[in-house]
């Protein structure tokens, strides 16, 4: 697709904002003008970056599993932390690295209610980990607003 | 839009025998409601031969929106502060009969001359900052003063317990999360069990909360008098810190260290306590800070879920769980990391 993706939705935004919104009467719409041309200006960023921040996502969620399983005594939650650090996405579809991020997501969730139990050092630390790789990801998915510098 | 207006103005004269020739003209629909469609109009008749005329507000019930309330909470929040001298809208009708328009909804006066600020605007205030920060904060503190039951608001015994009223409020925002995510959510639950772990203290008294006290929920006119707090249909009986916590949240300060971009934390603080009467618990308060993150998110999940399926398309559903979600879940993890962190050095 060319001109590529971005620019065509940042120039959308503009456009909206500018050339569309200034001429509507309603109230009402010029309010639902703006909010769509900033959701346009959004979707720049996201089309962009949307499958190396889920793999990257995915990729850290893994590598807490393995850590987390190599520490674990053996059961079912165990288990199913070594399977899902074991696993690789495979398809780069946005909908299918979704799929796969909720799955290890819920997955996380698991874990950390299991070792927020646990009166270890190794899972103070494990528990901070996680909230840190929770940190990075939520700001890799932070998204750009026109009225704020990147 | 015509059809509205004839509604309304039938049911105007419904509610008023003694008018006749009742019309409602420049009916026109406001945007950000979300949780109610809001219209203003004005409203024309000729009562014992004279004719007389009443700019007024429509607040119906959508078919989905942000956040499901019972319309009477917020119009008993109106009956009960509109006689304390807090600038809120005069209530003047509320019908929860679906024959008029559809759906439930109440009219209330309209507050002319004057606008709300966007809280995703730089500086919305711009000089009157100041002066609207100390009515933003004294008006709060005068809230939490108040005795409910002696405004009317609420009888004694349906106070809710001061020990437990975190845990209603926690366990009413965790139920909306598990039922709306669309999506597992690590951050939010993480953060709600870090708060059943840490409960707060309970409140110094029990307040009128108004659930939604920020910049953009109140109206001020060119001269920076706040004339009127809107939006409370969150209103409930709880800890008073909630309304602060909300209201300091940093969603509310676009780019802007000053709660809500009015005054600074520390002079906000100080407003509240020298209104309210209450000292203010740090370590309640920074509870409460989580606690309005995660209801923040709540709202947000809830608006995203309705949006997905198709309930209510309004744009402002799509934004609220992009972007909201976002800031707060920033915001939250953030927290969430200086929180265990200090745990650890304990």
């Amino acid at each position: 697709m060319k001109p590529d993706v971005q620019k065509v939705m940042v120039n959308s935004f503009e456009r909206i904002m500018t050339d569309v919104a200034p001429h509507i009467t309603s109230e009402y719409a010029i309010g639902s003008a703006a909010v769509i041309g900033l959701m346009a200006f959004q979707t720049a960023a996201e089309f962009e970056r949307g499958a190396e921040i889920r793999v990257q996502e995915n990729v850290a969620f893994r590598e807490i599993f393995s850590d987390a399983a190599g520490h674990l005594e053996e059961s079912d939650l165990c288990r199913r932390l070594q399977a899902a650090a074991g696993s690789s996405d495979t398809c780069l579809l946005i909908s299918a690295l979704d799929k796969t991020n909720d799955e290890l997501s819920a997955l996380l969730i698991e874990l950390q209610t299991h070792i927020e139990l646990l009166d270890t050092a190794w899972a103070r630390t494990l528990e901070a980990q996680i909230w840190n790789v929770l940190g990075r990801a939520a700001e890799a998915r932070r998204l750009p607003h026109p009225m704020v510098a990147e | 839009m015509e059809e509205i207006a004839e509604k309304t103005a039938t049911y105007l004269a419904h509610r008023n025998p003694d008018a006749s020739d009742v019309v409602v003209h420049d009916i026109s629909r406001i945007h950000g409601g979300a949780s109610r469609q809001t219209y203003r109009f004005r409203a024309t008749w000729t009562e014992s031969g004279v004719a007389k005329e009443r700019a007024l507000i429509l607040r119906r019930d959508p078919e989905a929106s942000l956040i499901e309330t019972e319309r009477d909470v917020e119009f008993n929040a109106y009956r009960a502060l509109y006689p304390t001298g807090l600038p809120v809208p005069e209530p003047v009708y509320l019908e929860t009969e679906t024959k008029w328009l559809d759906r439930p909804f109440f009219i209330m006066e309209q507050i002319e001359g004057c606008l709300a600020a966007s809280p995703f605007a730089q500086d919305p205030y711009g000089p009157l900052a100041e002066k609207i920060g100390e009515q933003f904060w004294r008006h709060l503190g005068d809230l939490a003063a108040h005795d409910p039951a002696a405004i009317g608001y609420s009888a004694e015994d349906e106070y809710p317990a001061g020990e437990t009223c975190w845990k209603t409020a926690l366990d009413y925002w965790e139920g909306e999360i598990d039922g709306d995510s669309l999506c597992p959510q690590p951050i939010v639950k993480g953060a709600i069990r870090w708060l059943r772990r840490n409960p707060p203290p309970p409140p110094k008294k029990i307040s009128v909360v108004h659930g939604d006290y920020r910049t953009g929920n109140f109206l001020y006119n060119d001269e920076g008098e706040i004339r009127a707090i809107l939006d409370w249909e969150m209103c409930h009986l709880g800890d008073p810190l909630e309304d602060i916590a909300w209201a300091a949240d940093p969603l509310w300060a676009f780019n802007d260290t000053r709660p809500g971009s009015m005054i600074d934390r520390a002079s906000a603080l100080a407003l509240w306590s020298k209104h309210s009467g209450m000292k203010i618990d740090p370590v309640a308060l920074r509870w409460w800070e989580v606690f309005s993150v995660v209801k923040g998110l709540a709202i947000w999940i809830s608006a995203g879920k309705e949006y997905d399926a198709g309930n209510n398309v309004d744009p402002i559903l799509a934004f609220s769980s992009w972007y909201c979600t976002d800031v707060h879940n920033r915001q939250l993890v953030t927290w969430m990391r200086d929180l265990i962190a200090e745990e650890e050095r304990l």
